[in-house]
């Protein structure tokens, strides 16, 4: 899998639905994110020109929200808790530990699109310290065994997936 | 609503609800420190310097966001307010570089300013400079964003004032600072180079790139853009006698406000050229010599006398100039008129359309029609023709880009797209010239569907049935044909005006058309049909000279006299013979084109050009040599060599407008006075001094020896320039309400047209592309002064074909590769930018570049006449070269 191609089809249907709506940058830019997983910075303008507004201003709302992405993500985005319960359960060596399993920094994506590795300030689930979460998946009590086995099961996946 | 009654640091304030507090204190005088308020821009609560407090809840809030509220007690500096403004400057400062002693803001940096009142110096923080790329490769902005304060003052101007939206905030927190898309340099954005963004940024952020260190301006002057019609208002900085820096005046009511365009903002380097001219030089053979002014004018004089006794009056011939002032085109079409008895004068403004604007006068008046720019957007709708203002005129197109952005419908009819396409509503693809036609099927569909207005036609027009009928009897499909266009675009168009006041824009695609006059003509029996006259719609055109107007009004040309009082009215001419204690012929003299046939008839002997270059502006460069070197003495006034003074026997050097007292009319009929910022070189003379100098050498009684003289002259002379006397200036007419030509004047009827044409034309088959001229904003008309700045040059070095991608392909080019493009009249190459804004087989070419060879592709002919092909397109093959 190298450099994504976009699905043009599939963005314009998507800008066309949305256009009309009023405020519909937002949903728009999280509909394009959920499905593309990033949003192409081709597509920028013509998001822009459909809503009637400047292609710096759709950019500028891209790059504030955190949850939105102008390079594709990993197919697992793996976020990693920094918060101070998941620190004090040593949650700085679990990151640490992804990042030689995974050959990543923070940011990175893997060069198949199958790992993206980020850290978040606190993932609110402070009792299971130290946690990651994988896609909408929660992963707590975390030891570098079984982080090694989490990963193993998307590893797997992989694997079934060819 | 009812006006609202607050308390501001003890003073009653009454101002209307919606009023920020900001703005109340600033009505009783009481400043508040802040960053990101303009006067121009929406208030976005961004610095939060503005900080005041309500006294009795202890509430603390951002005055310029915060609207007044009744019985609000606010107290501006009280010391928690104090104290928090000092902590934010604070912050600001352990961010911001310690760069002050290079940085080219000096003490014009607001952050410094506020930083110096609160008594904020050392700051006692940690500092922590946001580093940020440094930019300046492009020859006009220099980006430091390290400087930046976040202040969003750029980002506002450019989104709302200039309607470009080239840069915005992107990330955020400590990575946030305006950015382009996918942040490029500037110069691979959108971005135009206006430079309005460098204006209001209150530090070191932006600033204007120049040439070598010069330093911060010892002094600030207001002064006159002398580029296009639009009549900007500039504040040019300077140090000693050199023009550092122009930014837009902060006078109220200019009609720039807080924006200029690339060329008002930095093409002004052109002063400090090398080829300026510093003395009076005379020709003997090919050797030039300096002469001294007495012996210049002693010269000029004799000669002009001998040619008119000699040969008789009509052998002499006075060029006039669009971009002289209104007071040096009055003393020059005075010394042809009275002291030399000829009305053989014209300027520069022929080739800009001159007939087709007489076109409009005839039917609506001189100065009634012209309407500040302001009211553009209080129609219900815009039309454009013929123009892309974003180019040409580019502070009159942000006024139409910022009505189209509010939601006004914007329809344009052009065969191109234009920097205004991407807010059009409707947008009508003509061919080239098609403009006649198109109006005409606009015009019939109207009236047949009855959607015309009844109570303007009868109360203020004459003529309906017939000019009706004639509509009616009109084929559809021929427009159609003519035009280009298919039945679906013009009802589009009909739908958005239907029962609509219409502002109509006109650029010089339509005025330097082949048939221009009539254009017009059906232009202005628009307008009558859909009742756009008066206070709302009109019709507005856009000059290309800064002075167009004004020379015009000062009767710089051959068939009327000041006040465009035609020269075969007997009863105005009367007013101006007594006035003048002078006789003058009632029988129209020579336009340019004339002068140049019968300078290579030979029957033209001396010619007298004041700031106007035949040789870069117009077509046939061979015939106009040919014509000059018959002549028995040029004299040619100018400001820098080029390629007209090069044949000149006497060359006398003038004064830019920066350099010289005057006054210019702009588009709107607006008379803008000005001081001089600078002088001129050393050896060079203001151009109405050397005018009243030499007048007096020619008997004229006494020298007026004063611009004020001058003025209070035109004042009684001149129909409508009645304000000038007091040398501030004002809007030119007759007192009268501008625009008042509609229902209210009721003594006015307006003619329809008697005859509708549709510009039904054979084409010729051996040259199957249009080549279609128009104007980049890099370049201004031929490009005399322009060309000789080193910014535009450095960053547009020479002149580009536009060729639509579907030619590209057909012909296998890319981008860059050399093209020649032929014509009836010539050739010249250049080289090709594909591009998307044009429909295969038309080819777009800006003026201006390369000597302004693009004229080599058009013949002369005089405007209007049988063989004239029009200036704004011809007919064209091309191939790789």
């Amino acid at each position: 899998m190298g450099k994504k191609t976009i699905d043009w089809e599939r963005l314009g249907s998507i800008i066309e639905e949305r256009k009309k709506e009023k405020w519909g940058l937002i949903p728009l830019l999280q509909e394009v994110q959920e499905e593309f997983g990033y949003i192409p910075p081709e597509g920028i303008k013509p998001i822009a020109e459909a809503l009637g507004l400047y292609p710096s201003q759709v950019q500028g709302v891209i790059t504030f929200y955190a949850g939105f992405a102008l390079e594709p993500k990993g197919k697992y985005v793996i976020r990693v808790c920094r918060g101070t319960a998941c620190h004090v359960k040593g949650g700085r060596s679990i990151f640490r530990y992804l990042k030689r399993e995974l050959g990543l920094e923070e940011g990175q994506t893997s060069e198949d699109y199958r790992f993206t590795l980020e850290t978040v300030a606190c993932l609110g689930a402070c009792f299971l310290a130290p946690t990651m979460m994988i896609n909408r998946t929660y992963y707590g009590k975390l030891s570098p065994p079984k982080v090694s086995s989490v990963l193993a099961q998307y590893g797997k996946e992989r694997m079934e997936d060819k | 609503m009812e006006d609202i009654t607050l308390k501001i640091d003890g003073v009653n304030v009454t101002c209307p609800p919606g009023t920020s507090i900001l703005d109340a204190a600033k009505a009783v005088g009481i400043k508040i420190p802040s960053l990101c308020s303009h006067p121009e821009l929406t208030p976005i609560g961004a610095c939060r310097l503005c900080l005041v407090e309500e006294a009795s809840s202890g509430r603390v809030f951002a005055s310029c966001v915060t609207p007044v509220a009744p019985e609000m007690v606010i107290v501006t500096d009280s010391d928690r307010v104090q104290r928090h403004r000092r902590n934010i400057v604070r912050l600001m400062m352990a961010e911001h570089p310690e760069s002050c002693l290079v940085c080219s803001k000096g003490n014009r940096c607001e952050l410094r300013e506020i930083a110096a009142e609160l008594g904020v110096g050392e700051n006692k923080l940690y500092p922590m400079p946001n580093v940020k790329n440094f930019e300046q490769v492009n020859p006009f902005i220099v980006r430091d964003l390290a400087k930046c304060v976040l202040c969003g003052r750029c980002i506002r101007v450019d989104h709302e004032l200039v309607v470009v939206g080239a840069i915005d905030y992107n990330l955020r927190g400590f990575e946030c600072r305006p950015a382009t898309l996918h942040d490029l340099p500037l110069e691979d954005s959108s971005c135009t180079f206006c430079g309005s963004c460098v204006s209001v940024c209150p530090t070191g952020a932006l600033s204007t790139k120049t040439p070598e260190f010069v330093g911060t301006p010892e002094k600030e002057s207001i002064s006159i853009c002398g580029f296009c019609g639009t009549g900007c208002s500039l504040m040019m900085g300077s140090v000693g006698e050199h023009v550092v820096e122009v930014n837009p005046s902060r006078i109220s009511g200019s009609v720039n406000g807080a924006t200029l365009c690339v060329r008002g903002h930095y093409g002004h380097d052109y002063l400090h050229s090398k080829v300026r001219l510093g003395s009076p030089l005379l020709r003997t053979g090919e050797e030039w010599k300096e002469i001294t002014w007495d012996d210049a004018l002693e010269l000029a004089a004799t000669k002009l006398r001998e040619i008119k006794e000699n040969y008789g009056p009509a052998s002499l011939a006075f060029l006039g100039s669009s971009k002289c002032t209104n007071e040096e085109n009055y003393l020059f079409q005075k010394m042809a008129r009275v002291v030399l008895g000829t009305n053989n004068i014209d300027s520069g403004g022929y080739i800009n359309g001159r007939l087709a604007v007489q076109a409009v006068w005839k039917r609506l008046g001189n100065t009634l029609f012209r309407k500040p720019l302001s009211t553009i957007g209080e129609a219900d709708a815009i039309l454009v023709l013929g123009a892309d203002p974003t180019q040409s005129t580019p502070v009159a197109g942000y006024y139409i880009k910022r009505a189209a952005k509010n939601g006004l419908p914007l329809i344009e009819i052009n065969p191109r797209k234009t920097g205004l396409s991407f807010l059009s509503s409707v947008r009508l693809e003509i061919k080239p010239n098609g403009d006649l036609a198109a109006l005409a099927a606009i015009l019939k569909y109207l009236v047949e569907k009855g959607w015309v207005d009844q109570g303007f036609i009868s109360q203020s027009t004459s003529g309906f049935e017939p000019f009706s009928a004639k509509l009616l009897a009109l084929d559809f499909g021929l427009l159609y044909k003519n035009a280009g266009i298919d039945a679906r675009g013009i009802k589009q168009v009909c739908d958005l005006i239907k029962g609509k006041r219409i502002s109509i824009v006109v650029g010089s695609g339509v005025l330097r058309q082949r048939i221009a006059v009539s254009i017009m003509n059906s232009i202005v029996d628009l307008a009558l049909i859909t009742g756009s006259m008066g206070e709302r719609g009109g019709i507005y055109i856009l000059a290309k000279d800064c002075n167009e107007m004004g020379a015009w009004d000062m009767g710089s040309a051959p068939d009327f006299l000041p006040g465009t009082v035609p020269v075969f009215d007997a009863q105005g001419r009367r007013r101006f013979e007594r006035l003048w204690k002078a006789k003058l012929s009632p029988d129209p003299g020579l336009d340019v084109v004339r002068i140049i046939e019968e300078a290579d008839k030979g029957r033209l002997k001396g010619l007298y050009i004041m700031g106007e270059n035949p040789l870069r502006s117009l077509p046939d460069k061979e015939l106009i040599k040919k014509g000059f070197e018959k002549l028995e003495f040029l004299i040619v006034q100018d400001i820098l060599e080029n390629e007209t003074t090069q044949m000149a026997h006497l060359i006398l050097p003038g004064a830019a407008a920066a350099e010289k007292e005057g006054s210019f009319t702009n588009m709107e009929g607006k008379i803008q006075s000005f001081e001089p910022v600078v002088a001129p070189p050393s050896g060079a003379m203001p151009d109405w001094d050397i005018l009243d100098r030499l007048m007096a050498l020619l008997g004229q009684p006494r020298r007026l020896g004063s611009i004020s003289r001058i003025r209070r002259e035109i004042s009684q002379v001149v129909p409508g320039y009645g304000s000038l006397a007091d040398g501030i200036g004002g809007w030119a007419g007759t007192g009268e309400v501008r625009g008042s030509v509609g229902p209210e004047a009721e003594t006015i009827r307006i003619p329809f047209s008697e005859e509708i044409l549709i510009g039904a034309r054979p084409e010729d088959g051996s040259y199957p592309m249009w080549v279609v001229l128009g104007t980049s904003s890099f370049q201004m008309g031929c490009g005399t002064r322009i060309a000789k700045s080193r910014r535009i040059t450095e960053y547009c070095p020479e002149g580009f074909a536009e060729v639509s991608v579907q030619d590209c392909d057909r012909l296998g080019l890319k981008h860059g590769d050399k093209i020649i493009i032929e014509s009836k009249a010539g050739s010249v190459m250049k080289s090709v930018r594909v591009s998307t804004d044009q429909p295969e087989g038309v080819i777009f070419l800006p003026w201006g570049f390369d000597d302004n060879n693009a004229t080599l592709l058009l013949g002369l002919a005089q405007f209007g006449g049988p063989n004239f092909e029009g200036w704004n397109s011809c007919r064209a093959n091309i191939h790789k070269a």
